[in-house]
């Protein structure tokens, strides 16, 4: 090869690596936000050259301290694993006990199930449980732990080579040991063996999800005498007790679906046990007379057989108890702690038997290919439970079967009745049932005191709940005190469920013979009714009643004893019910117009008038008759038949689906709206001040439109900067309701002086560590879900991050919801108290927790814009109910401060034909006229790009645009990732210059989203001094390094071909 | 035309290949941007642009040296240029699939629309780097005898 060729392909190939170089850097700076929160680098940091008033505002508490201010990992983490401990030991749900339990000290135990070993504990995919854990045998028998066999893993896919392969979920632990007080216990090593050897090919993870077509994966009988034949010669030294896991995953983006269990395994539903997970609890029985089962599980496993086995002596529920949390289970096993929590759902005998199930999973419409063309438009579900979800059906019905009406014991829905519908066939444990191991006295201290106020047109009615809680047994315990109420029904008339939770409460640990007077207050908006069709005369319909009658309340051990004591107070027979029943448990009061108007709760807390704003979520609004939603007036007639095949024919409904929302106007007179207006305030002047405050007006006036555009597009994790008012681009959000998705080495904030340094032996502690969300709730303890929030408003002061994307807030609709473990329950009261507890908790440590995912996120199916229609009653009673307590927040208002929820995610999810993203009925209307919402509202992520019109003037403050960064130079408004809008738009600094509108919303959205940062802990960074320092990474230095080699190069061989170019044409 | 041919070497077949592969990418691009609305290509006609200006530039580099000789300046600078816009254009076919890559590989395994965009973003993606690798290869040969 002659020398002019060498040199000029060396220069092509040198061209090559040039253009691949910059396309890296590129790439890399247009992401570098995210690329530093996996690398652990920091591109940039916010610095303050003024020292003073910055770090004043929230600080971590001082037990988490060195004595030099900086934070002190070991302390941060050994608090971790004591919350997780009291998270899990107040959240286990003791179902069934024949005395076995507590263990006694000492005891030598097998453990049954390969889920005894590889516990779930977190989701494959959503809330994992990071880093190093504490397993079930270690926590009955160890008192130290290294870490060093335990980190969690998940399953991952090689896309080398298509393998799956379990993945550590952090690599490695160096760090401190942590001591705990273990169970005392003895631990079968021959059963932990097997089953560890068999899961090098199952492959099971501590991170798990559910499919499609799901397997538990539980080994036979046969794989476990492949490993040891003589395993059985153990039991007789361990055989003081015999303890089997049986374990259901709960993750994002997958579903349990009907009947969607691989075949074969002798089970017809993925959540009833399989024929191997039978033989593991004979297997047990063999062993000892002891037989405890703990079903580790997010959903509601099929365990009515083991209820009624005189064989099994225990049931505990344990959830997905976290990276430490089989310490609380430990706890509850050894009788250290006296199991006081109760389900989050109801436990049906077959989940099959919830009306919901009739219509969950993939529909299309049958003529979508037709009609639909925008994308994720295709699928629907017909909700027709109406608001009988969870408990409210089974024990709606079950009343109505005891009193022989609406047709509750004929066929239809039964699944385990042997002739008419029968709650004792259906049901295995009701919702809020959970024993204890000592006995408690419960009773009405006072009468209940109900007091009425009103400010305006705005009514505010409570019943106070004094309950006396006297502990009559031989060891402490806590109680939880659950309050559920009545509202009179009339056949026909609105759907009203027979018992409702209103409120709950918890005593602190009771000695036995110690008393407590639990106080709780009933906010008695929540047992009004939605009548979608009352004329409020004004033109528009719908409107929350009370209707005047008598009311009963009551509380019990879960709903279905409640609902038993109000039957007794109203003199029902005791030999029709199943259960027991206490009249003295119940108190009932006439409500009169006089009491409490019956309109009383049309006014919202804010002084705005409800009315229907959900019309289209009903299919029949635009297709009239063709669904039937469940009704009490004929549980058999209307009990929900499965919706498949729907075929669109309105066309207004056809246009929703198709996206056509907004347009965006182009000549209106905007004259009257202020940006640019030359000022001198500052947003670091803005801390703690109300959203009403007039700085505000005068703040936004000074912003730019294109600044405020930024801010209403780009809506994290990083947020832009706006000069004019002295912010800088941030980083601001991160996941998850279980922990803030940051390593202790990698903070946002490495000025703080509590920042722990990258050096630090704990610094890869990843703080994702508690457990699911029904765990939190099961506890029925409003101080446990604060005390978690502000646990981890502390873990977002040690990583800089003021926005949390969690907690998960949607309804468990039914059990088959593979991502019920982010959510809290099937109750939105519960769920909604929780939410606002955790939130309140973040809060004081300057962290927003933004719940998830507002609202309808039912199933994770299709989720990416699929079409939920249901009532607007049940939309509100229900789905948006928990959103309500938690953003109204009043138990916290006071006459200066307006608590609640500073921020929010939006669904994926339509409600009816409409993306949540663009609904102003629910955006504005409700969201913040009704509730007063005034903080952060972001999409989901990368969600309804196309509809940035819409989106952005619905109430929406902000897009979800996780690994964006760089604004205003390296990503732009006209990017073009914004480029296909369904109105036709093109999108631009200049896109909304003609819309009023569009102007005004994009201002409130800036306004919505500086408010919530005012608020949180990012103003600890900012006074009049604040700046951006851009620093230099290793990943910067090797392509900086890049691009010069290899342009040098480029020249370098370039010149060499020239050279020899011309000496050979010289020759 | 079979005059022509027969005058050509290794490095204007090359070339060849690298055009067709441009075309090949743009066409891949064309296609996993109409594939479903959600995942157009915002850019797309910039892609075009580029990858036609690659084609034209290789285009350019199997002809000129039949006038110039081989190795020649004008001919190298259509190569390096080709190089240069090839690699564009696939830099914009990232730049715009990214995301949805980050999402197929983490949050968004099952969207199986998005796969298929994918698959065929891959194409286009592997078409305009292959157009490079033949331009790189060609450029260490002769073009003409």
């Amino acid at each position: 090869m002659k020398k002019t060729g060498i040199w000029r392909g060396l220069a092509a190939l040198m061209t090559f690596l040039l253009s691949i170089s910059v396309i890296v850097g590129n790439t890399l700076e247009s992401f570098s936000s995210t690329i530093d929160t996996a690398l652990g680098t920091q591109s940039e940091m916010m610095v303050t050259d003024d020292q003073e008033a910055v770090y004043d505002k929230f600080t971590p508490p001082a037990e988490l301290l060195n004595e030099d201010g900086t934070g002190n990992s070991h302390a941060l983490i050994q608090a971790a694993i004591d919350l997780n401990r009291q998270q899990a030991a107040e959240g286990t749900v003791l179902l069934k006990n024949n005395g076995v339990l507590p263990l006694s000290s000492g005891s030598a135990v097998t453990l049954f199930g390969i889920r005894s070993q590889v516990p779930i504990l977190g989701s494959s995919f959503g809330v994992k449980a990071y880093g190093g854990f504490i397993n079930l045998d270690e926590a009955l028998s160890h008192n130290v732990t290294d870490f060093a066999n335990h980190i969690t893993t998940s399953l991952s896919q090689n896309w080398a080579t298509g393998e799956v392969e379990r993945g550590y979920t952090t690599d490695g632990w160096s760090g401190d040991e942590f001591e705990f007080d273990g169970a005392g216990f003895t631990v079968n090593p021959t059963m932990t063996a097997i089953y560890t050897k068999l899961n090098e090919t199952y492959l099971h993870t501590e991170n798990a999800g559910p499919s499609e077509e799901y397997d538990p994966g539980e080994p036979s009988v046969e794989e476990i005498e492949s490993v040891n034949a003589d395993y059985k010669d153990s039991f007789a030294q361990y055989g003081d007790a015999a303890i089997v896991v049986i374990g259901r995953p709960s993750a994002e983006s997958e579903d349990y679906l009907p009947g969607g269990i691989v075949s074969g395994l002798g089970a017809e539903e993925p959540l009833a046990l399989t024929t191997n997970e039978k033989d593991a609890i004979d297997l047990a029985k063999e062993c000892s007379e002891k037989v405890i089962v703990l079903i580790n599980s997010a959903s509601a496993v099929e365990i009515g057989d083991l209820k009624d086995d005189p064989d099994i002596d225990a049931i505990l529920w344990i959830g997905a108890p976290g990276s430490y949390g089989l310490l609380g289970v430990a706890d509850v096993l050894s009788g250290k702690t006296s199991p006081s929590g109760g389900l989050a759902d109801i436990f049906p005998t077959y989940n099959m038997s919830a009306p919901a199930m009739q219509n969950m999973g993939n529909y299309s419409y049958a003529n979508a290919e037709d009609v639909i063309t925008r994308e994720n438009s295709d699928n629907y579900i017909i909700e027709a439970e109406g608001i009988y979800v969870g408990y409210r059906y089974y024990e709606t019905r079950y009343y109505d079967a005891v009193l022989g009406q609406g047709n509750a014991t004929g066929t239809a829905g039964t699944y385990a009745s042997e002739s008419g519908w029968d709650y004792d066939a259906e049901v295995a444990y009701g919702f809020g049932y959970g024993l204890s191991y000592t006995t408690f006295d419960m009773e009405y201290e006072s009468e209940p005191v109900i007091e009425v106020t009103k400010d305006g047109d705005v009514t505010t009615a409570t019943a106070t709940f004094n309950v006396k809680v006297t502990n009559t047994g031989d060891v402490a315990g806590k109680k939880n005190v659950q309050i559920y109420g009545q509202a009179p029904y009339e056949q026909g008339g609105i759907e009203k469920s027979a018992i409702q939770l209103l409120n709950y409460g918890k005593t602190s640990l009771l000695q036995p013979g110690e008393s407590e007077t639990v106080s709780i207050e009933v906010d008695l908006q929540y047992i009004a009714t939605y009548d979608s069709s009352y004329d409020n005369g004004d033109g528009t319909y719908g409107t929350y009643i009370l209707d005047p009658g008598t009311y009963y309340f009551a509380f019990g051990n879960g709903a279905h004893d409640a609902l038993n004591n109000i039957m007794a107070a109203q003199g029902i027979d005791a030999a029709s019910l199943v259960g027991e029943s206490n009249a003295d448990y119940a108190f009932l009061t006439e409500i009169t117009e006089y009491v409490i108007e019956r309109t009383a709760f049309s006014v919202s807390k804010t002084g705005t008038k409800i009315s229907n704003q959900l019309d289209y979520a009903d299919w029949n609004y635009f297709q009239d008759g063709e669904v039937t939603y469940l009704s009490r007036a004929d549980w058999n007639g209307t009990y929900p038949k499965s919706y498949t095949d729907m075929t669109l024919t309105s066309q207004e409904l056809i246009d929703y689906l198709n996206g056509n929302y907004y347009t965006i106007a182009t000549d209106e007179d905007v004259s009257d709206i202020v940006w640019g207006q030359d000022g001198d305030l500052m947003f670091y002047e803005m801390a703690g001040l109300d959203y009403d405050d007039e700085k505000w007006e005068t703040l936004l006036s000074e912003m730019t439109l294109e600044e405020a555009q930024y801010l209403a597009t780009f809506g994290g994790p990083s947020i832009p900067g706006a000069d004019s008012i002295g912010t800088v681009e941030t980083y601001m959000t991160e996941n998850a309701g279980n922990g803030i998705a940051v390593n202790l080495n990698a903070s946002k904030d490495t000025e703080a002086p509590w920042n722990i340094s990258s050096d630090d032996p704990n610094g890869n502690w990843h703080p994702e560590v508690f457990g699911s969300s029904p765990l939190t709730a099961a506890s029925f303890n409003p101080d446990l879900a604060k005390e978690l929030g502000e646990f981890i408003g502390i873990e977002s002061l040690f990583t800089g991050i003021p926005i949390l994307w969690g907690p998960g807030l949607n309804t468990h609709r039914h059990a088959y919801n593979g991502r019920n473990g982010e959510y809290y329950s099937e109750d939105p009261i519960l769920s909604g108290y929780t939410a606002m507890e955790f939130a309140i908790g973040a809060l004081e440590y300057g962290l927003i927790a933004a719940p998830k995912h507002y609202a309808f996120n039912d199933q994770e199916t299709n989720r990416s814009g699929v079409a939920p229609f249901m009532t607007e009653q049940r939309a509100r009673e229900v789905e948006l109910r928990a959103y309500q307590i938690a953003f109204e927040a009043t138990k916290y208002d006071t006459e200066d401060y307006d608590a609640g929820m500073r921020g929010l995610m939006i669904s994926f999810s339509k409600i009816g034909p409409v993306e949540c993203t663009v609904s102003t009925g629910l955006m504005t209307e409700i969201l913040k006229k009704e509730w007063g919402f005034t903080g952060y509202a972001v999409t989901d992520i990368y969600d309804d790009f196309d509809l940035y019109g819409a989106v952005l003037t619905s109430g929406a403050t902000c897009y979800d645009t996780r690994g964006m960064s760089g604004f205003y130079t390296d990503t732009t408004l006209d990017s073009p990732r914004f480029a296909n809008q369904v109105d036709g738009s093109v999108i631009s600094a200049t896109v909304f210059a003609g819309d009023a509108n569009a102007q005004l919303a994009v201002r409130e959205a800036a306004h919505n989203v500086l408010y919530a940062i005012a608020s949180s802990n990012l103003m600890n960074r900012y006074n009049a001094t604040t700046h951006i320092v851009k620093l230099n990474t290793w990943w910067r230095t090797a392509y900086y390094s890049a691009i010069g080699c290899t342009a040098a190069l480029t020249v370098l061989f370039a010149v060499l071909y020239i050279l020899a170019k011309r000496k050979k044409e010289e020759n | 035309m079979a005059e022509f041919f027969k005058k050509q070497r290794v490095g204007a077949y090359m070339n060849l290949i690298a055009a067709i592969l441009g075309i090949v990418g743009i066409i891949a691009a064309v296609i996993c941007s109409n594939m479903t609305v959600t995942y157009s290509l915002g850019n797309l006609g910039m892609i075009a642009l580029v990858g036609i200006c690659g084609i034209v530039l290789a285009v350019l580099a199997i002809c000129l040296p039949n006038f110039f000789g081989n190795h020649d300046i004008l001919g190298t600078c259509s190569v390096l240029g080709a190089i240069a816009l090839f690699a564009a254009a696939f830099a914009n076919v990232l730049s715009e699939r990214i995301l949805l890559i980050a999402g197929l590989f983490s949050y968004d395994s099952v969207n199986t629309v998005g796969w298929q965009v994918f698959y065929v973003t891959v194409v286009a993606m592997a078409a305009f780097i292959l157009a490079d690798l033949f331009l790189i290869v060609g450029a260490f040969n002769k073009s003409v005898k």
